[in-house]
């Protein structure tokens, strides 16, 4: 204490001092001899004086000096404290000014720094004033900053576009009722617009405020107090990304929810999710990045951790969704939307990763990836349920009329979609194992083995056309009438291979597989030709018991049965339909024409109930559906 | 860990059981073998988390980061165990009868709000890291020597973060469609302190993944409330296993959702009971015990979770605010040692977290992970012995 006296009297011993020294000049003046003892203490004084002036002139001088620098920054921030307004809503000048005032504060402290704080006196004062001040004005600095962000963040709101929904409207219910043909003409447009929004930034924050959080960033680094700015500044940014997940109208849903959202709204919402995910990782994520790059860029890494801390509740809640997706049940309309899901995933992927290089971003990354990969899974399980869920799916009774069974409807129009996939489902199917014996079996001699028939896709799509087969081969099985099961077959056969041709199929199924199959409704054709009419026509034949007009009777009761029946039956394609009638008129014509042209004269016109032209007319009758009766009426 | 080498035979076995699909020769008493050791490392597993080895109770006490750690590899453990039991029953078509036909859905229905929890409870770790960010702010000030004004005011205003992230009302959170910030800014001169120091972190807590009105003590009441030990008499044995794995499940999601900052926790301790009388379970209900005897003293102070150094962390910040705010410079020796030492506790707390926290998030993911996979297993059985059995009923 005593040392802190003599360096720094205080006001009241100053003013003792120099009344006392003024004494003594007046003393000196009076008298003209010194005493020796006078003379001794006034050397004393004057040693004592030399060494204090040295004092005075550079320590004490220095130090009034920095306390000059420090109350003149102390009151500017002081200043400040009592203000309503803000800083930075005061104009450049002003916020110049302050940041140069937390500078002052900065170099006080750094030419204070070579002493030890713990020594007392005027240094130490000053240092503890310092800190003082340095604290309330990284205080408001982190209110200023908030509020800069707060008041300067910008949004814009893209507009929702459905993004390559290919497979619209395949519905699966249990009955295959809901299929119809028209319905997935719209297989449509893709790509060009996937890649259009890579590489764009937004400002989420006005770009003529950066350089003001850019030079908060740096003063309260300098000030080592990084820490608060980086928690402040996650703490609005995050809150942003919230906001903005509400304006994108993306819901928080837990996965319970999620499991129990009937499959039209979970498709609306898988489908918005995948327009979200876009936006969010490739264009507000990569500007948030941006942004972080911009302000914490030099900084290390801080600027990394800002940027997780930031983004990963949201994305985290993204991948969520997805998982919820998953973790549902696996029915074959899912499939599309999980293909979906995947390959903007699998787009999105490089992105992410490059967001989240950084090793505490491993956390998300692993997520994604796991997500990703689960996605795959799931859309390779549902395929493979699909496929198994036609070779079992059972009918009781017989379809009517032997027309197109919904099942096949259902599932052609299905695999039509796929090929549009072709990339990412040769890519998840690649590893497995392919029941070759089931797939192979409909490409026998390698004839047509381009890259596209023997990709996994072709194997698989070959391999349901085989289950599907064999169901329909099953299905005709409960009809009792084999002609029936023909016009079955055949009518199925062809449509499948109609579906094949006039798509993108085609090129997954190869000719060969066509031929084939051609050759399939062929053979059930005339398997049906000789299965109905080899017994009508053989009414004719002479066996040697049947008297001439028997022969008409019964053939004309066998034609009139069959036309009853067969009125009723169906094939939908009118193509298909007269060809069929075609190759029967060959069979029944030309042989009751014979018949009639070698009996004409040994039979009355009475017996003779129909003209071969009258056949030809009734055979265009067979297969439309609408069942007819030729008994007690006469066509003529 | 004894319990690991079974584990990996029961896997083995598994590969095995399911070449064979239907097995011929698989004998009853293994399979009434295996559901005993499922039972006693239960219990094993459990009485160890309730009463550990005096050296391990000090270093990890109940509730805190390592104990919730090992908790969570105890779930790990019998839920492998659980599974292998489950897939590798001789006869998968007592699935598709009762009582199973119920149990098995419920298990499902269960495990689909087990993973909800985990997204909340691995949230909710995320705001304990948050707090420890706060701590570790408060501590670098309070580090330097000689403490000064400037310093202490830093730490008061980190600490002070610290408590209103730790004391958000676990109640709140806003579906972020509303998401417009209540911050008071541009009420500048208003001088009263307490307002001036905003506290960063307010919503650290309404995490994003948590949904709106989604309520983790719900969640539990629903996992539990059809929760009923199998009778003696009933024919089946796997009823139990399914027993004692959903009384797993529902006791390790309590105790998480007791430990981290988790949304609505109204009513935790009361929801959920396991009789007395099975041997298994006695360590967990005592465990239930104690946990529940915490909750119900804590459950009116705030909601920021059983966490042991979470609550250490609490304690610290209330007093060094106390401190703080009676502080001068340069403070009373005898203070200043005793501010010192709980400075380096609060540290300590700190050093625990950054080394606790994110691998404990991470096997939260794992178990998030495991209850998915084990699902989608389970349910394939079950469709598969569906079809098996179909035909024949």
């Amino acid at each position: 204490m005593c040392n802190c006296q003599t360096i720094m009297p205080s006001y009241e011993a100053e003013q003792h001092i120099i009344a006392a020294t003024q004494h003594i000049l007046k003393a000196l003046g009076a008298s003209k001899n010194l005493s020796d003892e006078f003379k001794r203490v006034l050397t004393e004084l004057d040693s004592h004086l030399s060494t204090m002036t040295i004092i005075t002139e550079t320590e004490g001088g220095r130090f009034s000096e920095i306390e000059e620098q420090l109350k003149h920054a102390e009151r500017k921030i002081i200043r400040w404290e009592s203000d309503p307004c803000l800083i930075w809503d005061s104009g450049p000048m002003e916020a110049t000014e302050y940041l140069q005032a937390v500078n002052e504060i900065l170099i006080v402290i750094e030419s204070l720094g070579g002493l030890s704080l713990s020594e007392n006196g005027k240094p130490k004062e000053i240092a503890l004033r310092a800190q003082n001040a340095l604290q309330r004005a990284m205080s408001r600095l982190e209110e200023e900053l908030c509020h800069i962000l707060f008041q300067h963040k910008q949004y814009f709101k893209p507009q929702y576009v459905l993004l390559h929904s290919r497979a619209e409207g395949v519905f699966y219910d249990e009955s295959f009722a809901s299929v119809e043909d028209e319905i997935v003409d719209e297989t449509s447009q893709r790509d060009g617009e996937d890649r259009e929004s890579a590489e764009c930034y937004l400002d989420l924050v006005d770009p003529c405020v950066i350089p003001n959080i850019k030079s908060i960033a740096n003063v309260m680094s300098a000030s080592n107090y990084i820490q608060e700015f980086c928690e402040a500044f996650i703490d609005i940014q995050r809150e942003a990304l919230y906001e903005y997940l509400s304006v994108l109208e993306m819901e928080k849903l837990s996965i319970e929810d999620v499991l129990k959202l009937e499959w039209d709204c979970l498709s609306r919402k898988i489908k918005k999710w995948i327009w979200i995910m876009k936006v969010i990782i490739s264009v507000y994520l990569a500007s948030e990045k941006r942004l972080c790059d911009q302000i914490l860029g030099d900084f290390g890494s801080f600027n990394s951790f800002c940027f997780i801390e930031i983004s990963k509740d949201s994305v985290l809640c993204l991948l969520n969704f997805g998982q919820a997706i998953t973790t549902g049940p696996q029915k074959p309309e899912k499939l599309f939307r999980l293909l979906d899901m995947y390959e903007i995933m699998a787009d999105l992927h490089l992105e992410m990763d490059s967001l989240f290089s950084e090793d505490n971003g491993s956390f998300i990354r692993i997520e994604y990836h796991k997500l990703l990969s689960g996605l795959g899974a799931s859309a390779r399980e549902t395929f493979m349920r699909f496929g198994n869920a036609i070779a079992s799916d059972a009918s009781i009774r017989p379809f009517p009329g032997g027309g197109i069974h919904p099942l096949v409807k259902y599932v052609m129009n299905y695999m039509r979609l796929l090929p549009d996939y072709c990339d990412t489902f040769n890519l998840l199917l690649k590893d497995q194992d392919i029941d070759e014996s089931n797939a192979v079996v409909e490409i026998d001699n390698g004839q047509d083995f381009s890259s596209s028939t023997s990709c996994p896709m072709a194997y698989h799509l070959r391999s349901i056309a085989s289950s599907l087969e064999s169901n329909l081969i099953d299905k005709s099985k409960l009809y009792k009438d084999d002609s029936l099961q023909y016009i079955f077959l055949m009518n199925n056969i062809h449509y499948m291979v109609k579906k094949v041709k006039d798509s993108d199929l085609r090129l997954f199924f190869g000719d060969e597989w066509i031929r084939k199959h051609i050759g399939k409704f062929q053979q059930h054709a005339t398997s049906y030709v000789r299965a109905t009419w080899s017994s009508v026509v053989s009414m004719l034949r002479d066996d040697g018991n049947t008297n001439l007009k028997e022969r008409y009777r019964r053939f004309s009761i066998a034609f009139e049965e069959v036309y009853k029946n067969q009125t009723r039956w169906c094939i939908p394609d009118l193509q298909l339909r007269e060809d069929l009638q075609i190759s029967t008129s060959q069979k029944v014509i030309p042989a009751y024409r014979n018949f009639v042209g070698i009996n004409n004269r040994n039979v009355s016109d009475k017996h003779v109930k129909y003209t071969t032209d009258d056949l030809e007319e009734l055979l265009l009758d067979l297969f439309v559906g609408s069942p007819r009766s030729l008994h007690n009426s006469r066509r003529r | 860990m004894p319990a690991t080498d079974q584990q990996a035979s029961f896997l083995g076995r598994i590969s095995i059981r399911r070449n064979q699909v239907i097995s011929v020769d698989g004998n009853n008493d293994q399979e009434l073998e295996d559901l005993e050791l499922f039972q006693k490392h239960v219990a094993d597993r459990f009485a160890d988390l309730l009463s550990p080895p005096e050296e391990v109770a000090s270093t990890e006490p109940l509730l805190s980061i390592s104990w919730l750690r090992k908790l969570v590899d105890v779930f790990l453990c019998c839920e492998a165990e659980f599974k292998a039991v489950l897939i590798m029953c001789r006869e998968h078509s007592q699935i598709c009868k009762p009582p199973l036909d119920r149990l098995i859905p419920e298990l499902m229905d269960r495990a689909v709000k087990a993973l909800d929890i985990c997204n909340a409870v691995s949230s909710g770790v995320d705001s304990v890291r948050q707090c420890q960010k706060f701590a570790e702010i408060a501590v670098s000030a309070l580090e330097q020597k000689p403490m000064d004004d400037g310093q202490v005011k830093r730490a008061r205003k980190a600490l002070n973060s610290l408590l209103t992230a730790m004391t958000i009302d676990d109640k709140e959170n806003r579906d972020f469609k509303g998401a417009e910030r209540t911050r008071s800014f541009g009420r500048r001169g208003n001088t009263n302190s307490a307002n001036k120091e905003r506290a960063v972190g307010n919503f650290r807590s309404l995490s994003m993944i948590v949904a709106k009105n989604w309520s983790a003590s719900k969640q539990i009441q629903a996992m539990s409330s059809n929760l009923v030990a199998p009778r003696g008499g009933e024919p089946t044995g796997l009823a139990l296993p399914v027993y004692i794995m959903s009384s797993v499940m529902v006791f390790v999601m309590w105790a998480l959702v007791a430990a981290m900052p988790c949304q609505e926790r109204s009513g935790l301790a009361t929801h959920f009971q396991i009789p007395r009388q099975l041997t298994w379970a006695h360590s967990m209900i005592g465990l239930q015990e104690k946990i529940g005897e915490e909750w119900k003293k804590k459950e009116k102070k705030g909601s920021v979770g059983l966490l042991e150094e979470m609550q250490k962390m609490e304690k610290l910040a209330l007093s060094l605010i106390e401190f703080a705010d009676g502080f001068q410079f340069p403070g009373d020796t005898e203070k200043m040692e005793e501010v010192a030492s709980q400075v380096a506790e609060l540290a300590e707390i700190c050093g625990k977290m950054e080394e606790g926290l994110v691998p404990l998030q991470t096997q939260i993911r794992e178990v998030f992970h495991r209850i998915v996979r084990s699902r989608a297993e389970i349910l394939e059985v079950l469709e598969h012995a569906a079809k098996i059995s179909q035909p024949t009923t």
